[in-house]
Parts: C-alpha cells; structure tokens; sequence
C-alpha cells in the first residue's frame, strides 16, 4: 500500500521525490521533500485515499536534522500511513521552517503548535503560532536533545540549592553505607543474587 | 445557538458596545482540572473563546527518554489518570508490537476484563461529574458509590487505587483469583440494573434535556476535520471504534455492538448524543465482560520478555481505544535500552482544540455543558 501511495504522490506532485523506507520491524515509512507538504497533504485528502483525519504532527531531532512525522488516517478506508519529512538544522537553537497544514485539516492548529513548543519547528502560514504548554516567555525547545533547563526564570533561579531535599538525595546513599556491601539490594524482599547486566 | 435579526450569532454582531474578557479557570470546578479558557462574551454570549492549556505539563515524553522500557510504565499511568488501565495497555501494546512478544491467553482475558471495568469506572466518573456540572448532586455519589466496587478489585490486584503499574510488557502482574471474578460477574448484575435507574433518574430529566439537547453540536464533517476520536465522534453518528477496526487483545472474537449517536433528543453530535454513547457503551462493556468470564481459561500470566530489554531500532505507531477516545503511541527506537523519542496522541488534546469553533453564539452556562460533554482530562491535555 505504501508503494501506491508514494507512486501517486510522485505523479501528482512535481518535486516530492517520495520515497518508502520499508522497514523490519514496526510500520513503513514514507520520506517526501519539505518544500512540498502542503501540496501532498492537500492531494493525499482530496483522493480516492481520503485521507480525512490529521492524526498527529510531531517531529524527533537528530544531531544534524529534524525529522517532521505527519501521521495520516482514513476513517473511511480504514488506512493509516506515516509521512515524514527532513529539515536540516543549522545551530542547535536556531529554529526550522515548513509550510503548515491548517488549511487542510483544523486539527492541525493545535499539533503544530505543540511541535513549535517542543521542537522549534516554525510552520509558515499558521495562523496562530505561539507557544502552547510552556510559558509564553521560555527559552529553548524541551525536546531538542541537547536542551538545558535555563538558570534564571522570571528572576527565579532554577532548582536554588538551598531548597534541593539532601536528606532525599543521601537515603539510600547512607542505607549502602550502612550496609558495607555494595551489591546487596537494600530493602529487597528476595534473597538471590543481584542480576548481572548483560 | 443563539439568534439575531433570524441569522445564527457567529461572534461578528454586536450586541453591546464592549466585549467583556472573562477569565475560566484555571481553578474553574467545571473545567475538571486546570485549564483555562479566555472568553470574551458580548452580555451573556460569547463571542470567542481561547483555551491555553499547559498548568499540568510535566513534560514526560522527555523523561521517558532517560528511563528504560519497562520504567515508562507508571510515567503513563499518571497521563489520564482516571483510565491508567487503558493507558498502560496501550503502551504495553506498543512495544510488544516492536518486540513481537506474544501475550499468554489468560493475560489477553485479564487485560480485556481490566480494560472494560477501566472504561465504566472512567464513563462513571464522567455521568457523576456531568451531572454537577447541570447543578445536580446526587448522581455523583451514586457513581462514586459504583466506581467504589471496580476499584476496591483493581487494589486487590495492583495494590494501588488510582495508579496501577499492573499492565506490563508480556502479559499482567498479578493473577485473578475465583473470588474476585465472582464479584465481577456480581457487578456486572448489579451495574446493569442501576444503569437502566441512573438513565431514567438523568437522561430522562427533562431539566437535563432542555440544558444538554441543541448544545454544542458536532457535526461529522466538524469531528473528522478536527481529528475527534471515541464517544466524541461516535456521538456525532460515525460508525467507528478502533475495537472493531483494527482489533487488537482478543476484540476479534468478542461480540459487541459499536454505539452511534442519533439526535433522539434534538441534532445529531449534541451533548445529549455523547452523554448517551456513554451510557450505553457501558452496557456494551458490561457485554464483553461476561463474554471473558465465561472464556477466561487457567494459563500463565506473563510471556517471554527479555531481562536486559532493548527494542529493535524502527518506528511504530499504535492506536488503542481508551474511554476518551484514540490513544496513539509513536515510538522511535534507536535500538538501545530507552526510546528515542515517544509521541503520545492524546485525544483530548485535539479535542480541546474543538472549543475556539463551538464557543460562539453560545451562553455561558452552556459553555460549561459543552466542557463536560466532551469528557476530558488535563492530566492527558498536558501530559
């Protein structure tokens, strides 16, 4: 099925370059060029595959790249395909930019902003892109891998040491302490050998 | 809807000069949790509203990357926490997918027989919560006083109320003993009789009615367009539930009808429709849970799942049924001990972001009719 979908995709759309990853363990994917979403988007909807629902947007950041996924279904045909499309990142805060789907499905207002908030992928074209579970004024994108917690926020300095609980942190340090044994499982309620990574 | 001069009210006319701005929430009791939504009424109609979520972000996809398989467990448990069951099998379901893990018979039983009393407790809690909403006080306590049985089962066998950790990758924790199916299938008795009371003592009324019946409709070309899922969109009359779709568990040999609203009480896609999904899915739930104590056979609980777990490298995307509609979890696994990157599709995220179109040209009472018929949890809005 997947294999159709990128061969129509191909044919309706100049430039796509559609291309499935067919994969050995989990679903296939397809790959398609990042300047051409809204138009593939656009024919996957108005088609005999009546791609009616936009099920998710989300993206995955990788050391040179963001990975923009677009899960599609039809309610109709009972179908579901994965679409994915590549955004080359420059510096690690600087943000990426593909055009938005909302003028396809409504759905996708919300997702997109979610994945502005999380990502730091800008969506061209969308009509209300603002940050949506963080606070308006937060710096850096959470789910970038190589995110750091800002020191100071609002004039509040993050995790002040004064207030981290070191009576919590030094539990279990001093039970090994007290035990002397350092394989020995504190607490355990089973009397066998601790498992040995493999 | 409310109308003007003969034309429905779309939030552009102006009755009074001066739009007021009027603050819902975040501690609003009728938002059923801390989400705030910005209205702007002109009198007492509003003519636009903006929901802005996020007071109960806790941003677990990004813990869940430092944590192995198995550790993401109660992470999930705390997303919609008045269905952890439905929660936990879903993502258990995930990565047995990746694994190909194969569930012994007796923990498919367990999980369905979990996965449906989860779903009445949660329709319970929304039938009890609803008709506060509508100003009504006892239907509350009736279904506490259900909800009470369903959960006293779960703590015997998780021994934990609301958080369980009890579905895990390859099968249950804890086995079922004769006792408790006894008072699964006495439940089941007794549920069946009082929800025939409750939809006479609420659906019935025609208090409820006149304040539920022509509000907030969904139409189903507005529920495909706005991805809503569950009783949502069943209740605008769409014929879909992922049980029957794309069955997973052991759905395919259970016999169980699929509900669909159908404006008995005023449009198609109303709140009365979705209330009334509700109530008879239990019904249905009630069904499917006989059907497993008849089948339920001896057997082991847990399959083979590897000690050190690691997830071959690969993408997947898995769709569950919970109470509040699609739960979808997009795994990335990049072959080591802990998930790349984990999506969950939450459904009352997308649906939330139905409220901006239904708002206008309603009262604000009914707004708050609205909320609750859709049925949503900020602990799954935020995650």
């Amino acid at each position: 099925m997947h294999k159709e979908i990128a061969d129509f995709i191909n044919s309706k759309v100049s430039g796509a370059n559609a291309c499935v990853v067919e994969a050995e363990v989990g679903d296939n994917l397809i790959f398609v060029e990042a300047s051409s979403i809204l138009e593939v988007c656009k024919n996957l909807k108005n088609s005999d595959y009546d791609m009616n629902v936009l099920q998710c947007v989300t993206g995955t950041d990788y050391e040179d790249r963001i990975e923009v996924s677009y899960i599609i279904a039809s309610f109709t045909k009972n179908s579901e395909v994965i679409i994915k499309a590549k955004l080359p990142k420059t510096s690690s805060e600087a943000t990426v930019a593909i055009d938005s789907v909302c003028s396809v499905w409504k759905s996708a207002n919300f997702l997109e902003r979610e994945t502005y908030d999380m990502l730091g992928v800008v969506f061209t074209n969308h009509p209300d892109m603002r940050r949506i579970l963080c606070p308006d004024d937060w710096e850096g994108y959470p789910l970038r891998k190589d995110y750091k917690v800002q020191e100071v926020y609002n004039d509040m300095v993050v995790d002040p040491p004064e207030k981290v609980n070191k009576a919590d942190h030094n539990f279990f340090k001093e039970i090994m302490e007290k035990m002397g044994d350092e394989k020995k499982v504190a607490y355990s309620w089973k009397q066998e050998e601790p498992e040995s990574a493999q | 809807m409310i109308e003007i001069n003969g034309k429905p009210y779309t939030g552009q006319e102006k009755i009074k000069s001066d739009l007021l701005t009027l603050n819902m929430g975040p501690q609003h009791p009728a938002t059923h949790g801390v989400l705030r939504v910005e209205i702007k009424t002109d009198s007492e109609i509003i003519a636009q509203a903006i929901p802005h979520l996020g007071y109960l972000h806790r941003c677990f996809e990004k813990h869940v990357e430092h944590i192995d398989y198995r550790g993401v467990i109660p992470f999930v448990d705390r997303m919609d926490y008045l269905a952890s069951m439905s929660m936990e099998w879903g993502y258990a379901l995930t990565v047995e997918k990746m694994l190909g893990t194969e569930v012994p018979k007796r923990a498919e039983y367990l999980r369905v027989m979990i996965g449906e009393l989860q779903r009445i407790a949660s329709h319970l809690m929304f039938f009890g919560t609803y008709a506060i909403d509508l100003g009504a006080f006892s239907p509350f306590l009736y279904a506490f006083q259900d909800r009470e049985d369903i959960l006293r089962i779960f703590e015997e066998l998780s021994g934990a109320r609301l958080l369980y950790n009890y579905i895990w990758l390859g099968g249950v924790w804890n086995d079922v003993n004769d006792d408790q199916l006894k008072r699964i299938e006495a439940f089941c008795d007794k549920m069946e009789e009082n929800l025939k009371k409750y939809h006479a003592l609420v659906g019935e009324n025609k208090i409820f009615i006149s304040r539920t019946a022509n509000v907030g409709v969904v139409s189903k070309e507005m529920a495909y367009e706005y991805g809503a899922t569950g009783p949502v969109l069943r209740g605008s009359g769409v014929d879909w539930d992922l049980r029957k779709e794309r069955p997973y568990g052991l759905y395919k040999e259970l016999d169980f009808d699929v509900i669909k609203g159908e404006g008995l009480k005023g449009q198609v896609g109303d709140c009365w429709d979705r209330y009334y999904v509700r109530m008879l899915e239990m019904h249905e739930s009630i069904k499917i849970l006989r059907q497993c104590l008849d089948g339920i056979e001896e057997g082991s609980i847990m399959g083979k799942v590897p000690k050190v777990l690691k997830v071959p490298a690969g993408e997947v995307y898995m769709r569950t049924e919970c109470p509040r509609g699609e739960l979808g979890y997009h795994l990335i696994s990049d072959g080591g001990k802990t998930p790349y990157r984990m999506k969950v599709k939450s459904s009352c995220y997308t649906h939330v972001s139905m409220l901006p179109e239904m708002a206008p040209g309603m009262m604000i009472a009914d707004f708050v009719a609205a909320i609750g018929s859709i049925d949503i949890v900020l602990g799954e809005v935020d995650r």
